[in-house]
């Protein structure tokens, strides 16, 4: 297995639901002017609570500092776990689930924090720049790891100093338990060919910034059955979307790309209180079950929670042993 | 590989007039001669000779991102077209529906994840096998290799989970294919290599290329590269694979596959196309966007598999086949060599074909060949009749002289002139003077009279400044009694130069009979009879014209000549004066012309006859030498040698002599006619080391040298080289190459030298010598045994056996020749890869019939190594 550190060095910011007006305009340039822009690492996901967008630093100069704009200090990372191509002959699932026990949970022994972002394409680990050491060291026993720079891989060594047993530095700290919420909607992660991406730009505009315009979706967001979430993200050129089944009825069915078995799936929203940057292990806490029950996942983090899609059939055995871990851990 | 609004090109595999442009729909165009009587009213004209028909359109599927070509005949005219969400949907243009085609016609081949297709090919070998590389999923295979045979879905899929289905009718729709590759990567090239039909190369997102065995997909051999698009196999050279990124191309052998061989100049703008010439080995066609240019890179003398040491040959060049439009794609014509249409992004195309560069080659014998596309030219001398009026090339005369022996009779130097084929007057004059300073310098020699010697070289001109101690005479008319007041000059120099001119032969005698008599019998007339009349013998002089007009062959004119010089007066007013000094200019013949010039001129004023350009130099300085006094002589030979200098002609080295005015001379000589043989043998006589050590004389006898080499005349140019080092000890080269002891070190060309001077027969062979005697089988300095002979085991320095039955022949018929062969075959030989050897003899003939080194078990093929070693002289000893 290969591990892919990205020529990207990243951003993660948020923007408040009130002052997205603000940023209309250069969330508009970075998602459907391509050319005008320089940035290549572009994520936007709305949840009920903000906006999270994660970019890299070409992208973050079109952001202005506001007050309605909350920006994480560190710079990001991202890393690409690339199978080689030897088909993981042994399980089907994929996604966050396939590096649970090979990154997430060797990461999280070592105290790093990630952030996850899994997209139609592939799925993103974030790492701060500063851990990068303690990640290479942590990860290359398994991996083969190559920093991508100016279109080159170059291999990757950890460097000696850190071969000792220096950990993160950060004090191991009590695992919590945080509290899961499943909403009722139905998700489907689909792609778009970037070439089209004008057809669909009214229905996107529309999607993204007038979702809280007063609809008949409006009641149903209120009593938590249903969250509102939708994730666009514009990475080298590859469209993402996550959305509900409700969004998507808007859009032309023949311009997105999904799977032909058109899998659906559910939302598990973690944390209770806005998690912050620093705690580690809240994805090895989904991961990790859903990786020994090998059901597949996309996780997307975002600046207050994170959120796990499993696929709709197994949300039932998800649940329970989602509940059957609460039980596990003392309070 | 294009995006779906800027048009592409794809001709048929099978069709040699017909091809597809694709943009947001198919057009199956026809290409066809322009103004012909098939073209309709609806043809384009694509170029001056060229036009397109178009014949039917398809516009059946949108979103279409690559097209792929069926390969085989049948069913013709279908088409795989990749589109944006990842189908891959089979289509035709301009079919009657056939059965065959109408069954696979609107087949759909659907990944269980949906993505833009962003290439297809076709198995080249198993053609319903159909390679489709698609963008990354996170869970799912970037290539797959659909079975365009397969009749129907094995998992039936929902039909109103078929969202992205435009029809959905399942019959046609596959979704399983036949095999998955590629797992989190994008696919953004691929291509089946023809050498194992089996095997596939993609190009992924991860910057790698990868070759995938279907027979085991588990392994692979990929190598990290930025390069990764527009992979595509050279058709001439299935090992050798171009891939590109962004503006630079990279050329991969697949048998080193860890880095590129080579990468070609970065261009400044990203590349759209690359595309290998189909009919031509080696050239590759780059288009890089919004350009009108075809960059074209002719890898023919590239090697492959190219060495890590020096730069590879590449030659570059820019094609621009529009003036004005920029191109959008291109695509070889697949059968007529180096055509190729291109296309405009608003659908303009353009029939064009690169034009060949030509190569061209001098061969050392002189013929000139010159190779465009296929077709070789040669331009050799004509032998024909007519040819005979156009002079041959210095080159081919040189080696005709070379092969003839010119130059190398050292001792009757005159001779060399026929040896050259006589029949240039040039060198039959640089002969003639060669000859005589030859002649003279011998008898010198005799005489040690050295100081002479160098005289005689320094030529007339020389010879002429140090005339002292003239005396003149007047002398009457012999056979006559008439007294001329015509003064004739003698001295020991003037009768030296008339000597080296030929007129007088050496000694005291000054009597020019014997040089008439030899003049009369070469049928030279004219020149004889004005050799007499310059003796001041008329008598003679009328006598030899009769003797010529009634020769065979003979001129009757002569005798009208002798009439008139019968009447010589020397009345200054009479009438034959008169007439003779008008008329005698209308004479043809120049030696009868000087005679009368001579003739009707004042004493001491002869520009009639030492100006005459056509008399020769010898007979007009040893005119001058007879009749120009101490003042006028001088003057008169400076003025003649810059002439001859000037024109480069040879007569002139008579004056000059091998001096630095003769290097000066044979300069323009060489400047004029290239002929560097003459002036290096010429020069090489020139005894005075200055002469030899001047820069010209050295490049001419080099630039012989090698001319020698290069006509493989090889034999030729070592008795060049004797004959060289014995006339310039100084260009002997000393012995470069020793073969020393593995022993002591020491060399132990003794014992070789010594060797054939024992003279050893060989029936003493296998009696090496006496115990007493060194033996030459050992090294002198420390007694230690030589290598044995790989082939007759014999240590080195035994002299070599040949077959026993040839011995007595070698007895009975001692030839020279044959001692020297046997000399040589006793030489020490040896690989210098395995360093295995023997005798010369022995290695010769056991690798006349083998390749391989004859020391068993090793398999060096010695002499394939040895480039020069196959190569036969073209001379004979």
């Amino acid at each position: 297995m290969d591990l892919h550190i990205l020529d990207h060095r990243l951003r993660v910011t948020s923007i408040s639901k009130t002052g997205l007006e603000h940023y209309t305009h250069p969330l508009i340039k970075l998602i459907f002017l391509r050319n005008r822009t320089r940035c290549k690492f572009f994520s936007l996901t709305e949840t009920p609570e903000n906006y999270t967008v994660v970019l890299d630093e070409e992208g973050f100069k079109e952001l202005q500092p506001s007050e309605h704009l909350l920006v994480e200090g560190s710079i990001w990372l991202p890393l690409n776990v690339v199978s080689n191509g030897n088909a993981s002959s042994s399980s089907q699932a994929v996604g966050v689930t396939k590096i649970a026990k090979s990154v997430i949970a060797p990461l999280a022994e070592q105290h790093v924090s990630v952030f996850m972002l899994s997209t139609y394409q592939t799925d993103f680990i974030l790492v701060r720049e500063k851990d990068l050491s303690v990640v290479v060291e942590t990860l290359e026993e398994e991996f083969n790891i190559f920093r991508e720079e100016g279109g080159e891989s170059v291999p990757v060594q950890s460097q000696d100093t850190w071969k000792g047993l220096q950990r993160n530095g950060r004090e191991v700290m009590q695992v919590t338990v945080h509290p899961v919420l499943i909403p009722e909607n139905q998700f489907c992660v689909m792609s778009l060919d970037p070439d089209t991406l004008p057809a669909i730009a009214t229905t996107l505009i529309d999607v993204l910034f007038y979702s809280n315009s007063p609809g008949e979706g409006a009641s149903v967001n209120q009593d938590l059955e249903c969250i509102k979430f939708f994730s666009f993200t514009l990475i080298d050129g590859y469209v993402s979307l996550v959305m509900d089944t409700e969004a998507q009825r808007q859009f032309p069915a023949d311009l997105l790309f999904t799977s032909s078995s058109g899998e659906l799936w559910r939302m598990v929203r973690i944390g209770g209180q806005p998690l912050g940057f620093d705690e580690c292990g809240i994805v090895a806490q989904i991961s990790q079950p859903l990786a020994d029950s090998d059901i597949s996942a996309y996780y997307i983090s975002t600046f207050s929670f994170d959120h796990a899609l499993v696929p709709e059939e197994d949300i039932v055995s998800v649940t329970e042993m989602l509940q059957a871990q609460r039980k596990d851990v003392p309070h | 590989m294009f995006c779906g609004y800027k048009p592409d090109i794809l001709w048929s595999p099978h069709h040699a007039d017909r091809y597809v442009i694709c943009d947001t729909e198919l057009s199956l165009y026809r290409i066809g001669p322009a103004g012909s009587s098939e073209s309709k009213a609806g043809a384009l004209a694509i170029s001056e000779e060229t036009a397109a028909t178009l014949l039917a359109i398809n516009s059946d599927t949108p979103y279409m991102k690559c097209v792929a070509w069926y390969p085989k005949h049948e069913p013709e005219c279908l088409l795989a077209v990749g589109q944006a969400n990842g189908r891959v949907v089979l289509t035709s243009l301009g079919q009657s529906h056939n059965s065959k085609c109408k069954e696979l016609v609107g087949k759909e081949f659907v990944p269980k994840h949906a993505r833009q297709c962003n290439t297809l090919a076709w198995n080249p070998v198993d053609s319903n096998w159909l390679a489709a590389g698609l963008d990354k999923h996170r869970a799912d295979f970037s290539v797959l290799i659909w079975d365009i045979s397969s009749k129907f879905s094995p998992e039936a899929v929902p039909t109103e989970k078929l969202r992205l289905s435009g029809d959905t009718d399942s019959g046609l729709v596959v979704t399983k294919p036949l095999y998955e590759l590629g797992q989190n990567d994008a696919c953004l090239s691929l291509c089946w290599l023809p050498r194992d039909h089996q095997k596939l190369l993609l190009a992924g997102m991860h910057r790698n290329l990868a070759i995938f065995d279907l027979r085991n997909t588990s392994q692979k051999t990929f190598v990290n590269t930025k390069a990764i698009q527009g992979v595509t196999v050279d058709p001439h050279f299935q090992d050798r694979v171009a891939s590109f990124f962004e503006g630079q191309v990279a050329i991969w052998d697949l048998r080193k596959f860890e880095k590129p061989v080579f990468t070609l100049t970065e261009q400044p703008k990203p590349l759209i196309k690359v595309a290998w010439c189909p009919t031509r080995m080696g050239l590759l066609a780059t288009l890089t966007r919004d350009s009108n240019i075809i960059r074209l890179y002719d890898m023919q003398h590239t090697p492959m598999p190219f060495g890590d040491e020096g730069e590879p040959t590449i030659i570059e060049r820019g094609v621009q086949p529009c003036s004005e439009s920029i191109i959008s794609s291109l695509a070889w014509h697949p059968s007529a060599q180096n055509r190729m249409v291109v296309v405009s992004p608003n659908r303009v195309m353009n029939d064009f074909t690169v034009f060949e560069r030509i190569s061209l080659a001098w061969s050392s014998t002189t013929s000139l060949m010159w190779a465009c596309g296929r077709h070789l030219y040669e331009c050799a001398e004509d032998a024909g009749p007519g040819a005979a009026a156009v002079e041959k090339d210095i080159a081919t005369k040189m080696r005709e002289r070379a092969q003839s022996r010119y130059g190398h009779d050292t001792v009757q130097v005159w001779r060399n002139h026929m040896l050259a084929g006589g029949d240039d007057p040039q060198l039959r004059s640089i002969c003639l003077t060669g000859s005589c300073f030859h002649k003279y310098t011998e008898n010198m020699e005799q005489k040690q009279q050295v100081n002479k010697q160098s005289l005689i070289y320094s030529g007339i001109k020389n010879i002429a400044k140090t005339s002292s101690g003239t005396t003149e005479t007047r002398r009457c008319w012999s056979g006559s009694d008439r007294q001329t007041d015509v003064p004739r000059y003698h001295s020991e120099e003037r009768s030296l130069a008339l000597q080296l001119c030929g007129w007088i032969s050496q000694g005291p005698d000054i009597d020019v009979e014997p040089f008439l008599k030899t003049l009369e019998q070469e049928g030279e007339w004219e020149r004889a009879a004005a050799v007499a009349l310059f003796n001041l013998d008329i008598r003679r002089a009328i006598q030899i014209l009769n003797k010529g007009a009634s020769s065979e062959k003979g001129d009757l004119n002569l005798n009208v000549v002798a009439m008139a010089l019968s009447g010589y007066t020397d009345e200054k007013n009479s009438l034959w004066r008169e007439m003779c000094s008008s008329l005698r200019l209308q004479l043809k013949k120049p030696y009868l012309c000087i005679m009368f010039a001579f003739l009707t001129s004042e004493p001491g004023t002869y520009d009639g006859v030492l100006y005459e350009g056509r008399v020769a130099v010898r007979d007009r300085v040893a005119f001058a030498c007879m009749f120009l006094n101490d003042a006028q002589l001088p003057r008169y030979v400076d003025k003649l040698t810059n002439e001859m200098k000037e024109a480069g002609n040879l007569e002139g080295i008579l004056l000059t002599g091998l001096t630095k005015d003769g290097v000066d001379l044979m300069e323009s000589y060489v400047d004029r006619t290239g002929d560097v043989q003459t002036a290096s043998f010429c020069m090489l006589k020139g005894s005075s080391g200055e002469v030899l050590k001047d820069p010209r004389v050295q490049c001419w006898i080099e630039n012989y040298r090698n001319l020698l080499d290069a006509w493989r005349f090889w034999h030729k140019r070592a008795e060049f080289d004797i004959h060289r080092s014995k006339l310039d000890p100084s260009s002997k080269p000393l012995a470069q190459v020793f073969v020393s002891c593995n022993f002591c070190g020491k060399s132990i060309s003794y014992s070789c030298s010594a060797m054939p001077h024992q003279g050893r027969g060989f029936s003493q062979y296998g009696v090496s010598g006496s115990p007493t005697k060194s033996k030459v089988t050992s090294c002198p300095g420390c007694r230690k045994p030589l290598p044995r002979c790989a082939l007759c085991l014999m240590n080195m320095g035994t002299p070599v056996s040949s077959c026993p039955g040839m011995e007595r022949c070698y007895e009975k018929a001692d030839l020279t020749r044959d001692k020297k062969l046997a000399q040589f075959n006793n030489w020490f030989t040896w690989c210098h890869n395995c360093r295995h050897g023997g005798h010369a003899g022995h290695m010769l003939s056991w690798f006349r019939d083998h390749s391989e080194c004859p020391v068993s078990a090793c398999t060096c093929k010695c002499m394939q190594l040895d480039t020069t070693g196959n190569l036969v002289p073209s001379d004979s000893v």
